[in-house]
């Protein structure tokens, strides 16, 4: 196990560090610099050249590169171009955020799914399996911000019920704060969950459906266990383990349609930083940013693997 | 076996509930701590909730390059001038400005009453000081307005005198609008104000004063008590918030809900409608400074020929552009000067009439033919650049494809994102540019930076030189005479049309949106640079009742 555990965190950190690579080099093959966005106004080459002397990317590509490896290490992200603070409180300023929005809506989904993946399982072929069906493909097909922007429209502003924007309340303190978090929650959670839990509903009953044909499930029926306890029992702890390895790739999703729905509903997490930093071409909050989510998917990744290792040994071999 | 099911399914609902507890802490623990004081009064009238698209970048003036900021930071800090609704500049922190030395010289005179908000007068020492960083360290755009400056004296407290190195007549005009003046016994210690991000702490002279910023969430002003220019002395509205809402649907819902009482962002002439059965909702109709414009490469062996520049613009629908694109709600134009600068627009001008069929002859005369009979010149293929987010531009550029066609043009659509729009126009790798100019406050910065050879930076999108030009341009700087200097801007008027270097497309009307059931007494200014969240606009707002 020990040497399972060694093996995943290298590739982890090899993961990680192809991360920070291609991220430092892609954001200075798109076109312009943090220069650009100021070439409508009066500024002469003198300007510029200064600022790019300011933010260092008068240097070398690979000279710049090696600095930014070495500053990482000292666990330095970077002084932001746009906001002159570092790139660190600006990060762990957004990443609560971040965190709670993809954490509730990945918790959601499991929560819902299992059970309507298992419904579905247990009366294949019939209306709730294919209502599940249907909802499943849906969900392949909705784009993020679409559902976002329906469920901001009409239950947001058409009913009134949900906030359209923000977090929270500002002027709410104690408790009042935290429902006004939870009820400034519920649309942005709602349209990462609509978009997610039918694909993950519907590997569930697929592989539960695989699962329910095996022999040890027709011998613990022969044993005379009851339905339900050869479906959650035995069939759901078996099914379940392909179902992990879509839940990790999932939080990676996730984190993704977060950026989308944090900037519909003027979300404050990474994602919106994110989307303000690429129209600024801020690169250290950008690369600071992609590091994160980066290191959130691998983390993930890496503890579903070991989760998966736990729960099935044949894989450790 | 049930009980241990049951055991089970217990520990998935604590380790579910651990879990949530844990994300709900993460944000929780730091929910609304710093706003422990800027709750007050927030149900109320008393503050002012204006939406706005992101984040303060950062909070050194100076610095900042930022629309979104400047709304906040120029609430803040004060200017030497404004601009009034019909672009004319206005005293602000100086009650006037003169000429001396055959205009070498330019002198600021300032009122004696505007005060810090830690209690220190705003002194002409303040003025200097703001000058003389921002040339140090060549901060933001203001920067370039400097360049002809040799030297600053502050002879006394209410008086800065700016030498310069030649006469240029818009000089106080420039740099009084656009520089924010900032408190030289708060900055002086700060070091290198490149590297200042004035995060905290604040002290301004504006009629309001931040007094908390929660990133990614709102922005909160309270009133400075001692505001001259506004009635009373004081700011009716106790505080000003900004909300970001990043997309603009968003912010126009938020604004019918009630959540916030002014958008800071012009609507879309396309949804200025959604309002029209909102009783509470005002629009305030403005015109602009910048306007939309079609621009021709001189590099380009084709566009060098002032022909096609002509038949170019006889082969675009301005009138069709404006009804289509913009419902109506904008002007056409002639010259290169937008209309609302009444001074310096050559009216005599006349628009090149919507007229394939002669741009065609044009064309031909020109020695361009159609042999193989498709209906389009042989070999007169041009790209239209354009930043795709500006939709109402990429809308342009499709018409004028199809309008062009009509004349025998063949035109494509190489509309790209806004970075790489930008840095393609910065390397001139285009043949026509459809864009359009954000601020100008005076036409000559304007002339300057886009027909000038040797303005080193600008955005001279032809990449004319044209000694002719340079020529015209240079007489018409150093003219400090104002009838003189207007008879010369609507020479380079002319001279511009003619040579068709480019075609104007409309002037559009900015329309700003507020809840005019909370508040009244907003002063527009003619940008959607500025709008309505300018620090003499806030300073005018009163709350309705």
């Amino acid at each position: 196990m020990a040497r399972f555990m060694l093996n995943r965190a290298l590739k982890a950190v090899l993961t990680v560090w192809i991360a920070i690579t291609a991220t430092f080099f892609l954001l200075r093959l798109l076109p312009g610099d943090p220069t650009t966005l100021m070439v409508e106004g009066d500024m002469t080459p003198e300007m510029r050249a200064a600022l790019l002397e300011t933010y260092g990317l008068d240097r070398p590509l690979l000279e710049q590169y090696v600095s930014y490896l070495r500053e990482l290490l000292h666990g330095n992200f970077g002084i932001s171009f746009r906001q002159i603070q570092p790139v660190t409180d600006i990060l762990l300023d957004r990443l609560p955020w971040t965190l709670l929005l993809a954490g509730v809506a990945f918790l959601l989904t499991i929560a819902v799914g299992i059970p309507i993946g298992v419904s579905a399982a247990a009366h294949r072929g019939r209306w709730p399996d294919k209502l599940l069906q249907g909802f499943g493909i849906a969900g392949h097909a909705l784009f993020v911000p679409s559902v976002a922007m329906l469920l901001l429209v009409w239950l947001g502003a058409r009913l009134g019920w949900f906030p359209i924007g923000g977090a929270i309340d500002p002027d709410t303190r104690g408790l009042a704060a935290y429902l006004s978090l939870a009820h400034h929650l519920v649309l942005p959670v709602a349209s990462l969950v609509l978009v997610q839990l039918g694909p993950y509903a519907l590997t569930l009953r697929t592989n539960l459906i695989d699962v329910l044909g095996e022999d040890y499930i027709r011998a613990a029926r022969a044993r005379g266990l009851s339905g339900r306890r050869r479906l959650w029992k035995h069939g759901l702890r078996n099914a379940i383990l392909p179902a992990l390895t879509l839940m990790g790739l999932q939080l990676g999703t996730l984190v993704g349609g977060a950026v989308l729905t944090e900037t519909v509903f003027a979300y404050p997490g990474v994602g919106r930083l994110i989307f303000e930093a690429v129209g600024q071409r801020d690169y250290p909050v950008l690369q600071g940013a992609f590091i994160m989510l980066a290191i959130t998917v691998v983390v993930a990744n890496a503890l579903t693997d070991l989760l998966y290792a736990v729960l099935n040994p044949r894989i450790r071999l | 076996m049930s009980r241990t099911f049951s055991g089970r399914t217990r520990r998935w609902r604590v380790a579910v509930a651990l879990g949530a507890a844990v994300a709900l802490g993460l944000s929780g623990c730091g929910l609304n701590e710093d706003n422990s004081s800027s709750g007050e009064n927030s149900g109320g009238g008393d503050v002012l909730r204006i939406g706005t698209t992101t984040d303060v970048s950062n909070f050194n003036p100076l610095q900042s390059l930022s629309k979104t900021d400047s709304w906040i930071l120029n609430a803040m800090y004060p200017h030497l001038l404004r601009i009034d609704e019909n672009a004319k500049k206005a005293p602000e922190l100086a009650k006037e400005y003169t000429y001396e030395n055959g205009g070498k010289t330019a002198v600021f005179h300032l009122r004696d009453d505007f005060t810090w908000t830690d209690g220190k007068p705003v002194v002409a020492e303040d003025v200097k000081f703001s000058a003389e960083s921002i040339m140090k360290y060549k901060l933001g755009n203001v920067a370039a307005k400097l360049t002809w400056v040799t030297s600053i004296e502050a002879p006394d407290a209410t008086t800065v005198k700016f030498h310069l190195s030649q006469p240029y007549a818009p000089f106080a005009e420039g740099v009084g609008f656009w520089m924010s003046i900032v408190p030289k016994h708060v900055f002086e210690g700060a070091g290198d104000l490149s590297k200042f991000a004035n995060d905290s702490d604040w002290v301004g002279a504006g009629p309001f004063v931040l007094e908390s910023a929660t990133k990614g969430q709102r922005y909160v002003m309270k009133r400075n008590d001692r505001y001259p220019l506004a009635p009373g002395g004081k700011p009716a509205v106790g505080k000003v918030e900004f909300r970001l809402y990043p997309d603009v649907n968003t912010m126009m819902l938020a604004l019918r809900n009630g959540d916030i009482d002014l958008m800071g962002t012009p609507v879309p002439a396309s949804a200025a409608k959604t309002f029209a059965n909102d009783s509470k909702i005002k629009l305030a109709k403005v015109g602009a400074l910048g306007f939309a414009h079609l621009t021709y490469n001189m590099n380009n062996k084709d566009l060098a020929k002032q022909e096609v520049r002509q038949a170019l613009s006889m082969a675009v629908d301005t009138k069709s552009i404006i009804s289509s694109v913009l419902q109506g709600d904008a002007q056409e134009m002639s010259g290169p000067i937008s209309p609302i600068f009444a001074d310096y627009d050559n009216t005599e001008i006349q628009p090149y009439p919507f007229d394939p069929a002669g741009a065609k002859a044009k064309l031909a005369a020109a020695g361009y033919s159609d042999r193989d009979g498709d209906g389009l010149f042989d070999g007169l293929d041009l790209g239209v650049a354009c930043d795709q987010s500006n939709a109402n531009i990429t809308r342009v550029v499709q018409l004028f494809r199809e309008s062009a066609a009509k004349a025998g043009i063949k035109l494509t659509n190489e509309c790209v994102e806004r970075n790489t729009f930008l840095s393609r126009t910065k390397d001139g790798e285009y043949d026509i540019d459809a864009s359009q100019w954000g601020v100008f406050d005076n036409p000559m910065d304007q002339l300057r930076s886009t027909y000038l050879s040797s303005n080193p930076g600008g955005i001279n999108y032809n990449l004319l030189k044209s000694p002719e030009m340079d020529q015209l341009i240079n007489d018409a700087a150093a003219t400090t005479d104002p009838a003189a200097f207007a008879t010369k801007i609507k020479n380079i008027d002319k001279v511009v049309h003619e040579q068709a270097y480019l075609t104007p497309l409309y002037v559009e009307n900015f329309q700003f949106a507020y809840n005019a059931s909370k508040f009244t007494g907003f002063v527009a200014s003619p940008s959607d640079l500025l709008g309505m969240v300018t620090a003499y606009s806030l300073a005018q707002v009163k709350p309705v009742g």
